[in-house]
């Protein structure tokens, strides 16, 4: 799973929850800049987390700013997963 | 109280019409929202009056008191007058809150556990999201909360904002009620309790009445201390003269016998506002179209008139029972009623019942000359009370 398949998924999981510019998001968008809040970012985790199997611990949040983070995030999960 | 509270906004989301006006109109047409036993806003669009992400964070009675509350602020003119943000506060109610959210949830939780439960489940579900929302979408800093006094809310939501102005705390209050429970386990609750209509008919004081029709929507009034408003030139649509409220300490469901409860609020707020009872024009009815309600409501009407009552009608034949909107949407129609000087009907009504002797406007639209005060009234399960009385501005 590459970088870009996981950039898609988080652009689907912000236009499942209605984000406003979810589709060209880019990995230098921030929350802030797509006005998601705590909660759509709890829902944005559960949309992942199902479509990825993993599970995203609330601690691996701190300083997930971007989607670019969020992205990074998926995929060292994924990687611990794939090696454990 | 020296402090006149005039209205400068309104806005209705009901099941015939989205704008006080329209919904006016609609009542003056004779038409009805009633379908198959409910009156549902079905063209209410709530991406007309907000972004699709708003709507989705919104349960829909707080997408209705959003739509509601946009219309009487931009009637008010609120957002260009310059206000204090902290001189404005929000007061809207709902009779059950996010119900349509609560039971979503519920049925997820039950059938796919703990991780299905959303975590917009409780600013959606709680009864103060909607005046919540309206505050932070005007940047209202004043005092702010949701009253739940079931089919009585919009009433004690305009009246507590009225006495907010009097008390000096604000000089515009954005007050109303908002209600969207036309739900599966709502419907099956009141029909559990025998409160709806089994034929699907809303003919308040009508020999066959059986029950009421739910229907749904929201009703807004922007509320504003009279120097203030007439100082920024802002259009006056009238003014909430008086308020009571009171309890029927009696039963849960059913109103008192004899009314007392309902005299009590009728006759306060006609004392709040320094009238008699020969003074008013026309009562907008609670009227809901249950056997007890509508009998019991003309004999406080007899109580306070002694055979000289005036005309009152149920806008809640046209359009059901809003629960938690209804006195906030019946209260912009005694307004307008007032304001046009022509009374709306009260449909289905066609066999009169002995113990509903009044004259209800069945033939109505009725123009009527020269009326200057008119009551709404709004009586709720759990035995609460309130009372307007509306003045021309």
């Amino acid at each position: 799973m590459n970088e870009q398949e996981i950039l898609e998924q988080v652009r689907s999981a912000l236009a499942q929850i209605k984000v406003a510019g979810a589709e060209t998001a880019t990995m230098e968008s921030s929350w802030a800049d797509l006005d998601v809040d705590s909660l759509d970012l709890v829902e944005v985790v559960r949309i992942l987390e199902d479509h990825f199997g993993i599970e995203i611990v609330d601690e691996k949040l701190d300083g997930v700013a971007t989607v670019g983070d969020a992205v990074r995030l998926v995929e060292d999960i994924s990687q611990e997963g794939a090696t454990a | 109280m020296s402090v006149d509270v005039v209205v400068t906004g309104r806005g209705v989301i009901s099941s015939i019409g989205e704008s006080a006006d329209a919904f006016y109109d609609a009542l003056l047409e004779r038409r009805s929202g009633i379908a198959d036993g409910v009156a549902p806003c079905s063209a209410f669009d709530p991406e007309s009056a907000m972004t699709a992400k708003e709507a989705r964070r919104l349960d829909r009675f707080a997408q209705f008191a959003i739509a509601a509350s946009d219309q009487a602020v931009a009637e008010a003119g609120l957002l260009e007058s310059g206000i204090e943000p902290e001189r404005i506060g929000v007061v809207i109610g709902t009779g059950v809150g996010g119900l349509e959210t609560l039971e979503r949830n519920c049925l997820a939780f039950l059938q796919e556990g703990e991780r299905a439960v959303s975590p917009l489940f409780v600013p959606m579900m709680m009864p103060n999201a909607a005046a919540g929302m309206v505050a932070m979408r005007i940047g209202a800093h004043g005092p702010g909360f949701s009253v739940a006094s079931a089919c009585a809310t919009g009433g004690h939501a305009i009246g507590e904002a009225k006495r907010m102005i009097e008390r000096g705390e604000a000089d515009v209050v954005v007050a109303g009620g908002a209600e969207a429970a036309l739900t599966p386990v709502c419907l099956a609750a009141f029909k559990a309790m025998g409160a709806l209509s089994k034929q699907g008919i809303s003919r308040p004081f009508d020999a066959r009445r059986d029950g009421f029709v739910m229907g749904e929507g929201a009703g807004v009034l922007v509320l504003e201390r009279s120097d203030h408003a007439r100082a920024r030139g802002a259009t006056l649509y009238g003014r909430i003269a008086g308020y009571a409220a009171s309890n029927d300490a009696f039963h849960i469901t059913q109103p008192e016998t004899n009314g007392r409860g309902a005299m009590q609020a009728m006759r306060g707020a006609l004392a709040d506002a320094g009238a008699r009872p020969v003074d008013v024009g026309y009562v907008n009815a609670h009227g809901t179209s249950t056997p007890f309600n509508d009998r019991i409501e003309t004999l406080v009407m007899h109580g306070i008139w002694n055979g000289d009552a005036p005309p009152i009608s149920s806008t809640k034949s046209a359009i059901g029972h809003l629960l938690g909107a209804a006195g906030a949407v019946e209260a912009v129609a005694t307004l307008c009623a007032l304001q046009r000087e022509v009374l709306p009907p009260t449909l289905n009504y066609e066999q009169p019942d002995p113990d509903c002797d009044l004259d209800y406007v069945p033939e109505g639209p009725r123009e009527v000359g020269g009326i200057e005060l008119a009551l709404s009234n709004s009586f709720g399960f759990g035995g609460q009370n309130a009372c307007l009385a509306v003045a021309r501005a």
